[in-house]
């Protein structure tokens, strides 16, 4: 007969108030085999788990059943207190009567009822529950970080000076990100290139990072400890072993007239390019769509022109297969376009704004560039369409976001603070401007943010007009900005020069096509998704993937830091190990009946099984049977279910102890 | 190919009243086109903008009667002057969406609510149903050259997701339709603001003020015209033009046509059987400069 101990968990009131949990010990109390039912205002806490270890002593208990939360939140926490109490950890199950329970239900009567059966089951898993060993596998001490803006960055400069080899793998030409196109920041207003542009040296100069720009993700396969990545090395057209970045090429390529991406289209660059002079590697890249040579075959000047031959118009795109132990996903985040989107998207676009056709509105990047002293114009607040000074100019916020009827509903929590900072670096540079804001709240969480804004409005004198804007349109060479004061409650139409939107934070595009490459979730607007919104923050539900940055949610430059340390932090600990304890919920094959069909191996979506043969000791071979690799196995038990012969199972869930749950039912 | 249209014909109290050209217009549009269109027998007022600002279940239940009296004339409901279209969606919208107000109709009109016949404007038949390639192959005299300023006014596609005729935004429709008869619609700011509505009467002020903006802003897009699809638009911007321009001490002389007047025009209509003589801004100088009449 088992001794099994059961504890049930009130959860503050998240249980006991609308299970009777009292009833619920005493009734599972009754039941053969439980030696022990009782329950506990917080079993997670300390004196809770204090009682169950005094208990597994007291009554020689050999099972544990909790039931409390899901095993999501506190297994892990419960097996570790069996352990400490001298059981083996995995006879100790939670039965989850919280989410599954008083959570979801109302009826005090029926809530206790179903709890109780819920406990009723598990007890009888227990039962039939064996002492398992934990597993282990080897850790390839090695990280990936994609993306290689100032999340990338941070986190791999922190993990290679911890000792650790790092792979930085850039979709773009160089490495910077947006916060490389910046002018300057807040709340301090340093300039941007001046804290970022060491930060890209550090990377390009740092012993254990391996820099692969002009590459993006092809495939990855693997587990926690041990993945292995294809990188697509996008042809570049220019050896990077030969090249010295002198330049000569762009200076010479005759195809000048190229909109700057990095300039947000107002500046030009030539086709073969590095996006701005501080790009790093300084290796350009050829535009193979506007490159005379790959377009007609002639030109080739830049090939010409090249000292050390490094233009190499052959160059091919190369896949190269890495392994590492962890991955850091920092893609970063792009800004709402207003123009008209395709049909099909979830965004509307901003039709009342004539969808993006009126030159002399921009968003809030360009205004960046213009304020730039790397920008096109040196840093001069010009307009577009003619290149005047603007005299007056408004500043729109909350374009896109918290505008559930354009598609977007939640708030991109960085547009009040660099809208604030747009009307500063305006006034400091226009003198004789006036800056205008329109916005539905001023948004200020942060240190030394809301002394920031205040200082925008009380002594750089921006004029903040609490309100919408309902439409823009052009008026000769003026915009007519038509929108209202809902403070005095009045129609306001304001003729500007310049109309800045700060637009909503968006993931990247393509962010959901790598977020099913890597096997990690994201949200209905393909934000990546944390593992828990508080106690997890920086690491993925799939193990062995961190988060840093804006792929996970909007984020300024402070916390995209602090993120990207912290993914860089889960990253060491990992590493900080030789070999990684895995549980050992995996599939086990029984070689005496396994008829070596592999249905499990064409069902395993992990690709664990394997064939194996069996050999006498002459070495004959006698016969092969499916393998089951314990590093590789996900416990899933799709091959369980699959397995004409019953040959494999998993454990903690062997076809024994679910016939033994049904029947308790 | 049997491909015959044929519609119920809701006009509304304007048509038969201000803005009979405007019926007048429509029926010759669709006699030419060989669209038919049978008028709802004992039809009576949708309860326009008074009703619903006064009470809800009496402007539903106006309009969820007229919705049951359309379903004794075959075909979809036609409907051509603005505000007569947005009450009737509004209120298929809202009895589709509120079983208690269904109720409460229902109980008011003493008899049960149809909302199953598709509430149509005649530029969704023009351009969907008709078709626009089709419109173009029935024009006869084109209106080439002729700068036309298309005004939506508010209530052809707002609320958002009342009228389904188009974007809310930025629509279409209308320079769609006349362009298929070879004017050229121009691009301007103010095709989506309000002239002033009802204010005509109780604070003209209002009106002189907003509909002033429509049509300076015409003017600077290089309109020589305004066409219009709500009887209560062409009467702020045509009737009030000269006081418009008194007040503002500008000259217009913009005339300002039912959309229906200029694809009569274009499609053959006699030009003394689309109520031109009624607009207060003579069009005849305009029209005659491009050889339209």
């Amino acid at each position: 007969m088992s001794r099994i101990g059961v504890f049930v968990c009130h959860c503050g009131e998240n249980i006991s108030r609308t299970v009777d949990v009292e009833r619920v010990a005493a009734e599972i109390g009754k039941l053969p085999g439980v030696a022990l039912a009782t329950d506990y205002k917080y079993m997670c806490s300390d004196p809770g788990q204090g009682l169950l270890k005094k208990a597994v002593a007291e009554h020689k208990l050999d099972g544990l059943v909790v039931a409390a939360c899901s095993p999501r939140m506190h297994e892990k926490t419960f097996r570790n207190a069996a352990k400490a109490a001298g059981l083996n950890p995995f006879l100790c199950e939670m039965a989850n009567i919280r989410e599954h329970c008083s959570w979801v239900h109302e009826d005090r009567e029926e809530a206790t009822a179903k709890a109780i059966d819920i406990v009723r089951l598990m007890v009888e898993r227990v039962k039939k529950d064996k002492a398992l060993q934990p597993i282990t596998v080897p850790i390839t001490k090695r990280a990936l970080v994609i993306g290689g803006g100032i999340a990338g960055i941070q986190a791999a400069l922190d993990i290679a000076d911890c000792g650790h080899q790092v792979l930085l793998v850039e979709r773009e030409p160089s490495i910077g990100g947006h916060m490389a196109q910046l002018s300057e920041t807040f709340p301090t207003l340093d300039c941007s290139q001046c804290i970022m542009t060491p930060k890209m040296v550090d990377v390009a100069n740092h012993p254990n990072i391996k820099l692969y720009t002009w590459s993006e993700i092809e495939h990855v396969d693997g587990y926690i400890g041990n993945f292995q990545v294809t990188i697509r090395k996008k042809a570049r057209s220019v050896d990077m072993d030969k090249c010295t970045g002198c330049g000569i090429c762009m200076a010479k390529c005759p195809q000048k007239n190229i909109k700057s991406k990095f300039d947000c289209g107002l500046g030009t660059r030539p086709a073969i390019y590095v996006p701005f002079p501080q790009a790093v590697p300084n290796t350009p890249v050829i535009d193979r769509e506007n490159c005379t040579y790959f377009k007609s075959g002639k030109c080739g000047v830049c090939a010409k022109v090249c000292g050390p031959g490094a233009v190499d118009y052959d160059q091919q795109d190369e896949l190269i297969t890495e392994p590492v132990g962890a991955i850091v996903v920092a893609t970063g985040f792009e800004l709402y376009s207003i123009a008209e989107k395709p049909k099909g998207s979830s965004i509307k676009g901003y039709g009342e704004f004539g969808h993006g056709t009126i030159p002399d509105v921009i968003d809030g990047m360009t205004f960046e560039r213009l304020a730039s002293a790397s920008g096109p114009t040196g840093g001069k607040i010009l307009r577009p369409s003619d290149g005047r000074e603007p005299k007056q100019v408004v500043f729109v916020q909350c374009v896109g976001s918290r505008a559930r009827e354009k598609g977007i509903s939640y708030c991109s929590k960085v547009c009040c603070m660099y809208t604030a900072k747009h009307t500063m670096l305006y006034k400091h540079k226009v003198h004789d401007g006036q800056a205008y804001v329109f916005f539905m709240d001023a948004r200020t969480p942060g240190k030394s943010y809301d002394e920031f804004w205040r200082r925008a409005v009380e002594e750089e004198e921006a004029v903040y007009i609490r309100g919408m804007v309902s439409r823009l349109y052009q008026k000769g060479d003026k915009i007519v900005v038509m929108g209202s004061d809902v403070l005095v409650g009045v129609q306001v139409e304001i003729e500007a020069d310049l109309v800045v939107l700060a637009t909503a934070v968006q993931p990247r595009q393509g962010a959901d096509s790598l977020a099913q490459k890597l096997g990690i979730s994201y949200d209905t607007y393909n934000f990546y998704s944390e593992a828990h919104a508080k106690l997890k923050p920086v690491e993925c539900a799939t193990a062995g993937i961190y988060l840093a940055g804006a792929c996970q949610g909007p984020k300024d430059i402070p916390d995209t830091v602090s993120q990207a340390s912290a993914a860089a932090a889960k990253v060491m600990t990992l590493f900080s190990r030789d070999q990684l304890e895995r549980e050992p919920i995996v599939a086990r094959v029984n070689e005496r009946n396994c008829v070596a069909c592999f249905s499990c191996k064409k069902v395993c979506p992990y690709g664990a099984v394997e064939e194996k043969e069996i050999r006498d000791r002459q070495g004959n071979l006698i016969r092969v049977v499916a393998y089951v690799n314990p590093g590789v196995c996900g416990g899933c038990g799709t091959c369980q279910a699959t397995c004409p012969s019953k040959s494999v199972e998993l454990d903690g869930y062997t076809d024994e102890q679910v016939m033994a749950m049904i029947e308790a039912l | 190919m049997k491909n015959v249209l044929n519609y119920s014909y809701y006009p509304g109290c304007s048509l038969h009243a201000s803005a009979k050209e405007y019926d007048e217009s429509t029926k010759g549009v669709f006699k030419a086109l060989r669209i038919g269109l049978n008028e709802v027998p004992d039809w009576f007022c949708c309860g326009a903008t008074p009703a619903h600002n006064v009470d809800e279940l009496l402007s539903l239940s106006l309009c969820a009667k007229n919705l049951s009296l359309a379903d004794n004339v075959e075909g979809d409901l036609a409907v051509a002057c603005a505000a007569c279209f947005s009450r009737l969606k509004t209120a298929q919208h809202r009895l589709t969406e509120n079983d208690i107000k269904r109720k409460q109709v229902e109980t008011a009109i003493a008899g049960a609510v149809s909302l199953e016949k598709p509430v149509k404007h005649l530029l969704e038949i023009l351009a969907k149903d008709y078709g626009l390639d089709r419109l173009a192959d029935a024009v006869k005299k084109p209106l080439n050259g002729l700068k036309v300023a298309t005004y939506y006014g508010c209530l052809l596609t707002r609320p958002p997701d009342v009228p389904e005729l188009d974007c809310c935004e930025a629509p279409t429709i209308m320079e769609n339709v006349i362009a298929a008869t070879g004017a050229e619609p121009v691009a301007w700011s103010h095709r989506l603001e309000c002239c002033g509505a009802n204010f005509t009467l109780s604070r003209p002020g209002v009106v002189l003020n907003l509909s002033n903006a429509i049509l300076a802003s015409a003017k600077r897009a290089g309109a020589d015209c305004i066409m219009v699809a709500c009887p209560l638009c062409h009467g702020n911007l045509d009737i009030r033009q000269k006081e418009i321009e008194e007040a503002n001490g500008t000259r217009y002389g913009m005339p300002v046509f039912y959309m229906t007047q200029l694809l009569g025009l274009a499609v053959g209509v006699p030009a003394g059987k689309l109520g031109l003589d009624s607009m207060i801004v003579n069009p005849l100088p305009l029209l005659k400069e491009k050889g339209l009449v």
